[in-house]
């Protein structure tokens, strides 16, 4: 079940009305039965196991941890066994190229045996074993007390909305979710323009977008030059209303019930730099990594040991650069790893660790050159400069992310030859009609630069008042309904759905 | 040991690391609020205050605390 489908939009609708009419205390038991349903109805329901199997071994380690006895030994087993169940089933991509390297050098039956061995993970595999590792570690640390319900764990671990593509919660934020709720018009109603406005984002223009990246994919052979450009800086757009998009649906269904999910995106082509970017976008992947692996690993003892012995050799700044390479390289290979394939560690680990690097060595120099030709560094002008070069560095990363490692030094190394390859360097493409041969018409286009300008205004209207939603609150009621009715109707008319047309599925289901 | 001596240590200790010597610590100050203060400069300040202090802060309270106020707070339970 999509959710971006009928079907689903009449399981939360059924699925909300029921949750105000029963009585509070068995509210909990709902949406647990709803996400029983939901999961049921999208993947194959025995795949379940998976995640009752995890929720188990989070039930019974943190029951003993609390206790205290081997507290340290049964932390360890649990997290190693979580991860080589995440491993085996959604790592498939890091160990199978392996194997077929490997292996068949050994035992040609070893290797039919693997190969006939049907692996299906279970929905949202790596979002909620991340979940399940915080939950156990902040456990262990002590910060929060473990949950005494079974029932109630596995509700954490499964809550339907989050299973599609995240967010990654934190059972200190979520731990509210069993209390009951009254019914509240604010809830529904914001929800329900979050929804929306998901919709609008997944619908009209990830769908459109989609359909011309895809098409200069399917042949790298006949387009080339302007074309690869074309793909290479509509990646980003493409994977930031497909997954912002998503994520939007998820808050919003959430908030229908009351609950407050974290927000995984806040205006990532704003920021200035591919660091801030980073503290923008996927905002709870980041900050997982970030507080269970980064921070535990800088702080042990062999990493002070070392930054004191680099401190000492190499000075201050110098000795704190080298030690942070090895903690950004952890940090980044945890991230790409999570994503499960190789063209991931690619496009994520080692790309950004290189620009993050590089970004910490030549900062200095860049701050002597913007100082000599007084560069206002707080102007619109330089804030586009930056968010530009931003976006452009995140679309090489997205174009390894798609194409794979070759594949995106082909396209790349395509985009380059228009600078010098005089055949290539045709830019009346844009103009001459060719581009409607990737399968939208002009409509398309328009709908695709309406549909930008949009999301333009909103990002100014967030970063000015937190959210957009709030400022169109306060607007006149004819205003405020004006906006929301346009809304609709763009996703009524133009947003690309119905029995006849499947939606793709989201690009971030698939981790 | 006040809240002040514990504020007087701190502003050296975060002065040396994030070598500033114009850095003045309140409750609410984050780390938004001083230059440099990242994620890895966050565990060299937390490995500063230990070894200005004495004793381990634990992990759990390093990845909670929100800003300098609820830092002072660990400290000064810790040092009881």
């Amino acid at each position: 079940m999509s959710i971006t489908s009928f079907s689903f939009l009449v399981l939360i609708t059924v699925g909300t009305l029921v949750y105000y009419i029963i009585p509070k205390k068995i509210q909990w038991i709902e949406l647990l039965a709803l996400s029983l349903v939901f999961y049921s109805f999208s993947v194959a329901p025995y795949t379940f196991i998976y995640i009752a199997l995890a929720t188990a071994i989070a039930y019974i380690s943190t029951m003993l941890i609390k206790k205290g006895k081997k507290a340290g030994l049964i932390f360890c087993t649990a997290m190693i066994s979580l991860l080589l169940i995440w491993f085996v089933i959604k790592g498939y991509g890091l160990w199978y190229p392996v194997c077929i390297r490997v292996i068949p050098l050994i035992s040609t039956s070893l290797m039919n045996k693997i190969d006939s061995f049907q692996i299906v993970a279970a929905m949202g595999m790596g979002y909620y074993t991340l979940q399940i590792l915080g939950y156990i570690i902040e456990c262990y640390w002590g910060n929060i007390q473990p949950q005494q319900n079974p029932f109630k764990l596995l509700l954490f671990v499964a809550y339907f909305p989050q299973l599609t593509t995240g967010p990654i919660s934190r059972y200190a934020d979520l731990k509210t979710m069993y209390d009951g709720r009254a019914f509240n018009y604010d809830n529904i109603c914001m929800g329900a323009q979050r929804i929306l406005w998901g919709f609008f984002k997944k619908l009209v223009i990830a769908e459109r977008v989609g359909i011309i990246v895809s098409s200069i994919n399917a042949d790298p052979g006949t387009y080339h030059a302007f074309y690869s450009w074309i793909a290479l800086l509509l990646y980003p757009l493409q994977m930031y209303t497909d997954f912002s998009g998503c994520m939007d649906i998820v808050i919003g269904v959430s908030e229908l019930f009351g609950i407050r999910l974290a927000e995984n995106f806040n205006n990532p082509f704003f920021a200035r730099s591919s660091q801030e970017f980073w503290q923008r976008w996927h905002i709870t992947l980041g900050t997982w990594a970030k507080d269970y692996v980064l921070y535990p690993l800088l702080k042990s003892k062999p990493m002070i040991s070392f930054g004191k012995f680099t401190r000492n050799k190499l000075g201050r700044k110098k000795g704190a650069f080298v030690k942070n390479l090895i903690g950004m390289f952890v940090l980044w290979m945890v991230m790409g790893i999570w994503h499960g394939g190789y063209k991931y560690i690619v496009g994520v680990s080692l790309w950004y660790w290189i620009i993050l690097m590089l970004g910490n060595l030549t900062a200095s120099t860049f701050e002597k050159i913007t100082n000599i030709f007084e560069v206002k560094t707080t102007s619109f002008g330089w804030h586009l400069f930056q968010s530009i070069r931003t976006y452009i560095i995140y679309a090489v990363g997205a174009a390894f992310f798609v194409c794979g490692t070759s594949g995106g030094i082909y396209l790349i190394g395509d985009c380059i030859k228009v600078f010098y390859e005089e055949k290539y360097a045709n830019p009346w493409i844009f103009f001459d009609g060719s581009i409607l041969e990737l399968g939208v018409g002009y409509r398309d286009i328009n709908i695709i630069l309406i549909g930008v300008l949009i999301l333009f205004i909103v990002g100014i209207l967030r970063e000015k008042y937190g959210y957009a939603r709030l400022w169109i609150k306060n607007q006149s009621f004819v205003f405020r309904w004006a906006i929301w009715l346009f809304l609709l109707m763009m996703v009524v008319i133009y947003g690309n759905y119905g029995p006849d047309f499947n939606a793709a599925d989201f690009i971030y289901m698939g981790f | 040991m006040t809240r002040e001596e514990v504020y007087e240590r701190l502003n050296k200790v975060f002065r040396e690391i994030l070598d500033d010597d114009t850095i003045e610590l309140y409750d609410e100050t984050v780390a938004d609020d001083i230059d440099g203060w990242d994620s890895f400069e966050h565990i060299n300040l937390v490995v500063g205050v230990e070894e200005e202090f004495g004793f381990k802060i634990p992990m759990g309270k390093v990845v909670t605390m929100k800003n300098v106020g609820e830092m002072v707070d660990i400290i000064l339970e810790l040092g009881k």
